[in-house]
């Protein structure tokens, strides 16, 4: 485009006093010229038509800042994705727009105000949920830089899947040997206090200021246990060990492994034949030397307040029960990996030694399948990661003790991408391991014997195959926890299709969640082993240890702010909000917006009909301000769009960045959420003659503020409804959900739109008015 | 002799989910028994090479139409409907074995899947009414404009 | 209860035996059977291969004949379940099909609704009032150990046959049988590859050889167990176990026979009928002695 044109027609703009066309503004020369020009022209506004504001508003932010003007006080117009990039061969056409572009931006930035950052104080204090190797890990980050940390495990002992697990790939490492010394320094730290036996049961406040709530269940031993096991012969109660995944036996009391933190035994209460409060069997206590057992013992609730969180739920494992061609359940010699961890551990139910259920002989030939329960839509779709790995790990470890056992492992792929990994893969194959490419469809059992033949086609020699096995041992996958979806209610977290806690940007913001204060680690984020789950949890710590030690957050100024003369109180907005960050009720007359934790999505704005609720920044003035401004010249050409930040208006730039052309009819307009995008603006750029009207926001499950995004959808809908009611073309408001990887998507609806535009007859335009503003002024009327 | 559009009757892009985990032909009792292909090598085979591959060849028909192989399926591709419409293109093409040709001229001749025979008999010994005739012109009629003539000659 | 009975081919016309057992113990129950003029199902194994719109027309014919009637329908035979469910399911579904099916009917002045829905012998006798009618009905118990064999086209593929029944994470593998025989004393055995097909569509149209390569594999895996007798659902199921073990024995001279039952029978004779009442004499395997080895005698 002609960018001296676009300047000497924003001279001519109300209000501009300076207009200048200038290259790489964003340097250093290019901000000294922003703040000597803010100085000496004494500018109370200031606008930058450039590249996107998503690349650098807070660049010219900061100048404005530094410059003594208000940051707030700067807009942005995108002349370059959203134009220049995407109208090449068209130079009239995009040198027009631009000059609008800048226009809107001009009238929207006499609206804006000055706005200043709200300052939140953080305590400095840590929650850490979970007790696996990522909960401790970030609990002894946190700890060892000086703030306290409680650690909320909700079984008896911290240690997670890794304490079960025998040895640990690539290193061949004893599992619980290298986390025993990491568990014991939990145990002792001065700044953790461990809550075993415990559960989160609410999460108010907000980030730096959380008021959590833990039930923290009676344990029925006191801390002067020895841990010596002497109560555990004495108690006539069985039941299965869940530690040993059901291989072994345990007793109402008991310790939950011999390593276990805190070394304390405890007692089952449902199994128990004390369990309706009355003491009718003290055996245990009548044999315990140190007098330690406690009957008398109760749940406390606990009242904790802390500054950020940290949630480490760690994974399940899949059952296989459900595929019933593979006969787990049925057949005693088919098992998981987690069972296969329990009996080769040393401390497991066979003190180390390889037997099948059936004979408990030891097998000679040994099966494993892999994928069992991953990468299938019969029961989880993505790959869980560590599987290949442990099975690679799993037969060295039978080959070290068992030379002569012969192992074959059926696959599909073989995943061996980390860090001494492919090494590991090559070991097993000179080992001579065999690796067979062909899951099979069916497995067989022979009564007799316990064997089991497996049914299946090598897909490399394209023959098929029966192998008979005395033992089968199922790679199973790894999958969200089973209550994963109460903890995701009590911390506002999102979770993507598969279930697991999602990350606020997958590859720049790996262990943030889009509530401030809450950060993720380990495998309740995404499958991953034990390297990958330290890794980041000593990532979530130190993004964490930011706030703490700073002590204070900045809010972004772009929080929603209720005005109490026009509040009703009648709880709309309350309802819509993802983060609860509107408080108050009916009886105290009005709702107030809690600014600490309100992330500025605005879902809230359009649901109030009494005008009582504005967002920072966005409101109602500036919005509409860009509307009017956009349909000033020949609006039947002009497609309104409303894109939000996070996804529709990066996938327009990324459609600018692509160079992917489209059709220059469109005008888009920015929020920080579509949930923000109120029905009223749809209705009003129809009202000044607009073509069409777009409102694109995040794919459904995608939504950077959880979910606000079925709000928009439910406003388009009803708008639709009523557009319906009165027989207007609805082709003309259009609803997209488009991501910021999607350019092409976003330039194919604007295609599709502008063919919309060009079917329009000036008579269908006029009428289409002409019934709107009549249903609009009898709303009024009634009103 | 036109043959049918296969894409048209099934969605390609289902087959490419398929990513040869091999448990279909591992669970195929056609396969142990004959020199079938199997279904994981009917969709590569349809992928990689061409669909016209695999309906010239007569080891298309090898397969009970047990439905197991997309039991199994762990990407839920439809395979038998693939199957189905595989078999469709071969008999279009001259493609199909002597006795099933056989059992559908003696369906579309006489309107029943079997030869009938002195059987009033042992059906009153049973104390059952005798067959009623077959509709064999009606029948005849719908596969006439059906368009089995295609096909097999009645 | 009322259903137009679909008996298909091979029953009348093989095994009528069947047929008419299976009329007696459907009065004994209550159940009253309609009979209207049915053609051939079309099979699955064969037409639906060779040319699908024929067999898809063909199949509409049978049901609209029930829609004009207003019943469901009965079938006897898993094949014929198969192709009527699946051709229903099909035709309710799908707009484009059913045009042209009903253009290709209106000759024959039927035109498909989408108003009845079909089912098997199995399904209607597991009904609860039914059951309940049975444990009444019977007189006798039938003390047989009974390896079930529900065949490929009763349940597969689920997404048709039994779409409710189908959770997202399984297979279905169906236990009705197990279920209905225990309730007229049968003991239910498990065997290996209980699902497996018994070979009939691949033997009967295209490799005879192999289909009773497969029906021998299943054989084997019954007579491991401790099985007197299979229970079929399904004409062509029963064949190939039935004149198949004839066949194998010619050529391996295999002495154990394990005789075949078709499920309405073993009903049968639980409710008093004796075996040449049900049919068994024409069997193949002879079940004489197994039977004359329990209360049942001969």
């Amino acid at each position: 485009m002609r960018c001296e044109e676009v300047a000497a027609h924003a001279r001519d703009l109300p209000g501009v006093i300076h207009a200048v066309d200038s290259l790489y503004t964003c340097s250093q020369p290019g901000q000294e010229q922003i703040k000597h020009d803010i100085k000496e022209l004494q500018l109370n506004r200031v606008v930058v038509a450039s590249c996107t504001p998503r690349l650098h508003e807070p660049t010219f932010r900061a100048a404005c800042e530094s410059a003594g003007l208000n940051p707030y006080l700067l807009e942005m117009a995108n002349i370059r994705e959203h134009c220049s990039w995407v109208h090449l061969h068209d130079k009239d056409a995009a040198t027009e727009k631009a000059k609008e572009l800048v226009a809107m931006a001009v009238r929207r930035a006499a609206k804006l105000t000055p706005q200043f950052e709200l300052t939140v104080p953080v305590i400095r204090k840590a929650l850490v949920l979970g007790g696996g190797v990522a909960g401790i890990q970030a609990a002894l980050d946190m700890a060892d830089a000086g703030y306290k940390v409680y650690l909320v495990e909700r079984s008896g002992s911290i240690g997670g899947r890794m304490a079960q697990i025998d040895k640990t790939f690539p290193t061949m490492d004893c599992s619980i040997c290298i986390l025993a010394p990491k568990m014991s320094e939990v145990g002792r730290h001065p700044n953790i206090e461990l809550l075993t036996l415990s559960e989160v049961k609410e999460v108010k406040g907000h980030i730096g200021n959380f008021r959590v709530q833990v039930l923290k269940k009676a344990r029925y031993v006191t801390k002067d246990c020895s841990a010596c096991g002497e109560c555990v012969q004495a108690c006539p109660q069985l039941a299965p060990d869940e530690f040993n995944a059901g291989l072994s036996i345990r007793r109402a009391i008991y310790i939950p492994f011999a390593q276990a933190v805190p070394s304390r035994y405890m007692i089952d209460m449902n199994l128990c034949l004390n369990n309706h409060g009355i003491v009718a069997c003290d055996r245990c206590f009548q044999t315990c030397l140190q007098k330690c057992i406690d009957f008398a013992d109760q749940d406390k609730l606990l009242e904790l307040e802390v500054g950020t969180l940290v949630v480490a739920t760690g994974v399940d494992v899949y059952d296989p029960s459900a595929l019933t061609e593979l006969g787990y359940g049925k057949f005693p010699n088919v098992i998981t990996t987690l069972e296969f961890e329990r009996l080769i551990n040393a401390g497991g139910p066979s003190s180390g030694e390889l037997i099948r259920p059936s004979d408990r002989r030891r097998p000679n030939r040994v099966a494993f399948l892999q994928c069992i329960g991953s990468r299938s839509k019969r029961s989880n779709p993505y790959c869980s990661n560590v599987c290949c790995m442990n099975t690679i790990k799993d037969a060295l470890l039978i080959k070290e003790h068992w030379p002569d056992t012969e192992i074959y492992v059926f696959y599909i792929d073989i995943r061996a991408f980390g860090k001494g990994f492919e090494d590991l893969f090559q070991r097993a194959r000179r080992e001579g391991v065999n690796f067979i490419r062909g899951i099979p469809g069916e497995i067989i059992e022979d009564i007799n014997t316990g064997d089991l033949t497996l049914l299946g086609e090598n897909t490399l020699l394209g023959q098929h195959y029966r192998h008979v096995m005395n033992m089968v041992i199922l790679s199973v996958g790894i999958k969200p926890q089973k209550d994963s979806h109460l903890v995701q209610r009590l911390f506002n977290l999102a979770t993507d299709t598969d279930g697991f806690y999602m990350e606020a940007h997958p590859k720049l913001r790996p262990v943030d969640t889009t509530t401030g204060g809450v950060f993720l680690a380990g495998a309740a984020e995404g499958p991953k082993d034990i390297k990958d789950s330290v890794t980041q949890a000593s990532a979530a710590a130190s993004r964490a240890n930011i706030l703490m030690s700073k002590g204070e957050v900045r809010v972004p100024a772009i929080t929603a702010n209720i005005d109490p003369k026009k509040c009703t109180a009648c709880g709309l907005c309350a309802r819509v909000c993802p983060y609860h960050a509107i408080e108050g009720g009916k009886e105290q007359g009005f709702y107030r917006v809690v600014e600490a934790a309100c992330q500025g999505c605005g879902a809230c704005v359009p649901e109030c009909r009494f005008g009582a609720i504005e967002q920072s920044h966005f409101t109602e003035d500036q919005i509409v301000a860009q509307i009017d401004q956009a349909l000033e010249k020949e609006p039947h050409t002009k497609i309104v769009a409303f894109a939000c930040n996070w996804c529709s208006y990066a996938g327009a730039d990324f459609a600018g960045v692509s160079r992917i052309q489209y059709p220059h009819n469109v005008r888009i307009i920015r929020t920080m959420c579509s949930g923000r995008v109120s029905p009223r603006w749809i209705e009003r750029a129809f009202l000044k003659g607009a073509g069409a009207v777009l409102v694109s926001g995040c794919h459904p499950a995608d939504c950077h503020y959880n979910n606000a995004n079925q709000h928009t959808a439910r406003r388009v809908e009803a708008f639709w409804k009523k557009m319906e009611k009165l027989e207007l073309n609805k082709n003309r408001l259009r609803l997209a959900w488009v991501s910021a990887a999607e350019g092409a998507q976003f330039a194919k609806v604007i295609r599709e739109m502008e063919e919309t535009l060009r079917n329009l007859t000036s008579d269908e335009r006029e009428a289409f008015i002409a019934k709107l503003s009549k249903a609009q002024s009898k709303k009024s009327e009634q009103s | 002799m036109t043959d049918i559009k296969i894409w048209k009757h099934f969605n390609r892009e289902s087959l490419y989910e398929c990513y040869q985990c091999a448990r279909c032909t591992g669970s195929c009792p056609a396969m142990e028994v004959a020199p079938a292909f199997g279904p994981r090598e009917t969709i590569l085979k349809c992928l990689g090479l061409g669909h016209e591959r695999v309906v010239e060849d007569e080891r298309v028909w090898l397969c009970c139409t047990c439905n197991v192989c997309e039991d199994r399926c762990p990407q839920k591709i439809p395979i038998c409907d693939l199957l189905v419409a595989l078999r469709n293109s071969a008999a279009r093409r001259g493609n199909i074995p002597g006795r099933l040709a056989m059992a559908v001229e003696l369906l579309a001749k006489t309107g029943r899947s079997m030869i009938v025979h002195q059987l009033d008999g042992m059906r009153a010994h049973h104390g059952l009414a005798p067959l009623p005739a077959a509709p064999v012109d009606e029948l005849r009629k719908i596969l006439r404009k059906a368009g089995l003539q295609q096909v097999i000659e009645f | 209860m009322r259903y137009a009975i679909f008996l298909g081919c091979a029953i009348p016309i093989k095994y009528p035996g069947f047929e008419a057992v299976t009329r007696l113990v459907c009065e004994r129950l209550g159940i009253e059977l309609v009979d209207l003029p049915f053609s051939c199902c079309p099979p699955s194994t064969s037409l639906k291969l060779v040319h699908y719109d024929s067999w898809l027309a063909l199949a509409a014919r049978n049901i609209c004949l029930a829609e004009e009637q207003g019943l469901d329908i009965l079938t006897l035979c898993s094949g014929c379940v198969n192709t009527l469910k699946e051709a229903n399911h099909v035709l309710k579904q799908n707009e484009g099909k059913r045009r042209r099916i009903n253009r290709i009917l209106e000759d024959s002045n039927h035109c498909f609704q989408g108003s009845v829905n079909v089912t098997h012998i199995l399904d209607v006798l597991y009904q609860d009032s039914v059951v309940e009618k049975i444990i009444k009905e019977k007189v006798r118990d039938v003390p047989l150990r009974i390896g079930c064999h529900y065949g490929c086209h009763y349940f597969r593929p689920p997404k048709v046959m039994y779409p409710n029944e189908l959770s997202d994470a399984e297979s279905y593998v169906p236990v009705r049988m197990d279920h209905l025989l225990s309730i007229i004393g049968v003991e239910p055995i498990e065997y290996s590859r209980k699902f497996l097909c018994c070979g009939s569509p691949l033997g009967a149209n295209i490799d005879l050889e192999a289909g009773y390569a497969i029906t021998r594999q299943k054989l084997g895996y019954i007579q491991e167990r401790d099985i007197q007798a299979v229970s079929v659902i399904c004409p062509s199921c029963f064949e190939q176990f039935d004149m198949g073990q004839i066949v194998l024995a010619k050529k391996s001279k295999d002495r154990i026979k394990t005789p075949i039952f078709y499920l309405t029978q073993l009903i049968g004779l639980a409710f008093g009928l004796s075996p040449k009442d049900v049919g068994l004499d024409v069997h193949r395997v002879k079940a004489r002695k197994l039977l004359e080895e329990t209360s049942i005698g001969w």
